[in-house]
């Protein structure tokens, strides 16, 4: 995997600080792997290169349904691991604002297909997580921007 | 901290013990609320009952994701289980006493508070993935105990309010005291700390809660120890008839349109 950045095998962030201690509790079931400590978020993908570039790019994209912001300035997009070997694989970690969001399916669905359609990979699947908590921290200076342009005081 | 892959049969048994007591509380009370959806008494009220019942059924999708992750369908878990392998607490599946809007106060006053506890007796939980959703949860609900009890002082605050208050406290009370029925895996549950305090616990905590403050708006409260445990608690799959009706109807449209599989939507592959 490339791309990953700090996630422990819970799909967590941050939080899971334990796995990443300097002593691991070995645990014969447990695939252990190093992470860069914590993840920065918002995570926009900036600085990754190759085909992984070029996901977040489509992922700018995809807008959220209510609001004219990419769902990426939105802060929903906590990583994305390209996983290269015959096939190319991506899977994109993302959380969702609210739990009840009636748009779950249609969102994390649009999400997948535009990773999924990016030159180079073969096929993507989306791990949604709930840990970090979402808040209006995570929204980029873009994204506030254009969530001010659409007339919300962020 | 323990993750999926690493459950013994037990444990196993035990946090889907504890996940289906979660989801099937929080999908059946919000089935219930909706039933207020352009009936409750103000506008505001309407959206925000509604609201709370949003709120339920995706923190009800969090718990049964969980255990989409532990191997079931979503036709197992909800539309084809059989009625009588659910485990929601009776207070959730009750009827509504017919147009009482104090009997929806109450409840979800009721509920709510232990809905509160339970949760924070989750923040620590030792399994991952419980542990990894509680704090969004916990973050959704406060707003419902604020709703309850303003509606509660308000309701209190005059003769025939209060009277209803004190009818649907007479009357849910009971089957509230059902959430905390232990099941069969309560040993394990508290031992492995996928919960860290005990039903004994969360139930002295709550009663510690709700009777002080419902005394405080002059309404009486049956001591618990005097009250009736009623024939069906929810927790054992032992349900009330009115459970018969609820599932039948919230069935009913998958039921009706066969399908195999329930939430792909037109155009999705």
């Amino acid at each position: 995997m490339s791309g990953g950045s700090g996630f422990a095998r819970d799909g967590s962030v941050g939080v899971e600080e334990e796995a990443f201690s300097k002593e691991p509790t070995p645990c014969a079931y447990t695939e252990y792997r190093e992470g860069d400590t914590h993840a920065e978020l918002p995570n926009t993908g900036e600085g990754s290169e190759g085909v992984e570039s070029r996901v977040w790019e489509a992922l700018y994209g995809v807008e959220d349904p209510e609001m004219p912001v990419s769902v990426v300035d939105l802060g929903l997009i906590y990583d994305v691991a390209v996983e290269e070997g015959e096939e190319t694989h991506v899977t994109v970690t993302m959380t969702l604002t609210y739990t009840g969001c009636p748009a779950r399916r249609m969102l994390t669905e649009e999400i997948r297909e535009a990773a999924a359609s990016v030159d180079g990979v073969d096929s993507a699947e989306i791990r949604l997580v709930w840990s970090p908590e979402w808040s209006i921290d995570l929204v980029t200076d873009r994204g506030r921007e254009s969530l001010r342009e659409f007339g919300l005081s962020v | 901290m323990i993750d999926r892959e690493e459950l013994s049969e037990r444990e196993r048994e035990a946090v889907e013990e504890l996940l289906f007591r979660l989801a099937d509380d929080e999908f059946v009370i919000a089935e219930r609320y909706t039933e207020w959806q352009i009936y409750a008494p103000t506008i505001e009220s309407d959206l925000a009952l509604a609201n709370i019942a949003q709120d339920e059924f995706g923190h009800a999708r969090l718990w049964y994701d969980c255990l989409a992750d532990l191997g079931y369908a979503e036709a197992e878990y909800l539309w084809e289980r059989p009625s009588t392998d659910f485990r929601h607490a009776t207070l959730c599946e009750l009827a509504f006493a017919e147009g009482d809007w104090a009997d929806a106060v109450v409840r979800s006053y009721l509920y709510d508070t232990a809905e509160r506890l339970r949760l924070e007796a989750l923040v620590d939980s030792s399994y991952v993935p419980i542990r990894d959703r509680v704090g969004k949860v916990i973050a959704e609900e406060s707003y419902h105990r604020e709703h309850a009890s303003n509606w509660l002082d308000r309701l209190a605050s005059e003769s025939e309010g209060r009277e209803r208050v004190q009818n649907a406290t007479g009357r849910l009370f009971p089957h509230a005291l059902t959430l905390f029925e232990p099941g069969d895996h309560e040993e394990t549950i508290v031992e492995s700390g996928f919960r860290t305090d005990s039903l004994d616990d969360l139930r002295t905590e709550w009663l510690e809660t709700v009777v002080p403050y419902l005394e405080s708006i002059g309404i009486e409260v049956p001591g618990p120890e005097s009250v009736e445990r009623p024939d069906a608690v929810g927790r054992d799959g032992s349900h009330t008839d009115d459970w018969d009706d609820l599932h039948e109807s919230f069935t009913a449209t998958y039921h009706e349109l066969g399908f195999a599989e329930p939430t792909r939507l037109r155009g999705e592959p």
